[in-house]
């Protein structure tokens, strides 16, 4: 029974490795994440703060909903043991204590995702001062992370 | 005996507490980030605008702002570690801190105005790089800054120590603008030329420092007529558009990546 058990545990384990791939593809597979979310934002901070007069709240809508999608879509399996260290599409910048960091990191994450659907919600209105607010909040939200588990550039 | 002279002139005093309650406006809005962020940028902007003026001031305000009169050369170092100083204004360690803490400012500024925040903030002349220079700018305004940080607080000590050590107090001449001097050291002075700013050269420094400040925070990339009105800003212009064109500057990619969605079919 305990063999059983310690086998299912072992195929479980590895098959979660295999899923989120070795290193250097969790960490070019987060950075493209966040990349994706970065084009969305800039859709969006374009529209909504730096020129008003272009929004259009189906795209607005579009790229909330793709930042909520990225926050939603599991980001935490690309960081797994070892991924402190490596180059994706360049070098990781995360910070070793992230492993250390766990309560704190849910925290920051969780954040993020409760902030990235708020703003799918609000965008889906249309209300653009509503928008812009929520906006501000996922902002916040991205730079707690940053803060807390992100190499700063020197 | 003592007698009270006027030391810093207004425009001085107001520079001098526009910078520090917009540095450390700037400081808590990068701190805070969110939708703050673009505060961060505005103030800087605002920064950047003081320094101009500052360094204008700096030649043609009145007597003790000027570069000239407190510039600290090596022998007046010299002098003033020798105790032989004699002067009122910014002594030769004050000025020191006085230059070091404006270049640390420009520098701040300068990168700042290239630097990206990796969330929703990009400085008014992102557009002009590549992102792995912005993100290298952005590492050398984050170092800088520490560096700002110590130049602020050895600037906070010295008022202290001046206030409790040498029983002078600093704060106050900078708000007043009067000081209280020893009437020997006030001899020597008058007959010294005495130079007075006036309204003009307000209004000229104010001038420079808004077009710089204005040309900073993006206007100089909307103003078409300097694409026609100056051949030399139309050749530098041409050569841009050339780069433009080749696809050599990230942002007209950028540009093109933003405006699709919109035309794009709605299934796209």
């Amino acid at each position: 029974m305990k063999k059983k058990l310690t086998l299912a545990i072992l195929i479980a384990t590895s098959a979660t490795a295999a899923f989120a791939g070795p290193i250097e593809e969790q960490i070019r597979w987060r950075q493209s994440a966040y990349s994706f979310a970065a084009w969305n934002i800039s859709k969006i901070k374009s529209q909504v703060v730096d020129h008003p007069e272009t929004f259009n709240k189906d795209s607005v809508a579009a790229s909330a909903n793709a930042i909520a999608a990225v926050a939603n879509s599991g980001l935490g399996a690309l960081y797994g043991e070892g991924t402190d260290h490596g180059t994706g599409w360049k070098e990781t910048r995360l910070k070793s204590e992230f492993f250390q960091k766990k309560a704190e990191v849910t925290t920051v994450a969780n954040t993020f995702n409760e902030a990235a659907n708020e703003l799918a919600k609000v965008a889906a209105t249309g209300d653009i001062n509503a928008i812009k607010t929520q906006f501000g909040k996922v902002g916040e939200s991205c730079k707690a992370c940053h803060d807390l588990i992100r190499i700063k550039d020197q | 005996m003592k007698v009270t002279i006027h030391i810093w002139d207004l425009p001085h005093r107001l520079f001098h507490w526009l910078l520090a309650a917009s540095v450390t406006g700037a400081y808590v809005t990068a701190k805070i980030g969110g939708e703050l962020i673009d505060w961060h940028g505005r103030l800087g902007v605002f920064i950047l605008g003081l320094l101009v003026f500052r360094i204008v001031w700096g030649f043609i305000g009145s007597t003790h702002s000027r570069f000239v009169t407190f510039f600290p050369s090596l022998p007046r170092i010299a002098a003033y570690l020798k105790g032989q100083w004699q002067g009122i204004g910014h002594n030769p360690l004050g000025a020191l801190s006085v230059i070091a803490l404006l270049a640390t400012l420009a520098l701040q500024v300068g990168t700042g105005l290239f630097a990206n925040d990796d969330i929703a903030f990009e400085g008014p002349f992102f557009d002009f790089i590549d992102k792995d220079l912005s993100d290298k700018l952005t590492g050398w305004h984050n170092t800088a800054f520490n560096v700002l940080l110590s130049l602020v607080v050895l600037h906070l000590v010295a008022i202290v120590y001046y206030r409790w050590a040498k029983k002078t107090n600093l704060v106050k001449p900078m708000l007043t603008g009067k000081k209280e001097i020893p009437v020997t050291l006030a001899e020597a002075i008058i007959t010294d030329h005495h130079i007075k700013a006036g309204v003009v050269r307000f209004a000229l420094s104010l001038i420079i420092s808004s077009t710089v400040a204005w040309g900073a925070s993006g206007g100089i990339t909307q103003f078409p007529i300097a694409r026609v009105t100056s051949p030399c800003c139309s050749f530098a212009w041409a050569a841009v558009d050339v780069v433009q064109s080749n696809g050599l500057l990230s942002d007209s990619q950028q540009q093109t990546a933003q405006v699709a969605p919109a035309q794009a079919p709605a299934n796209f």
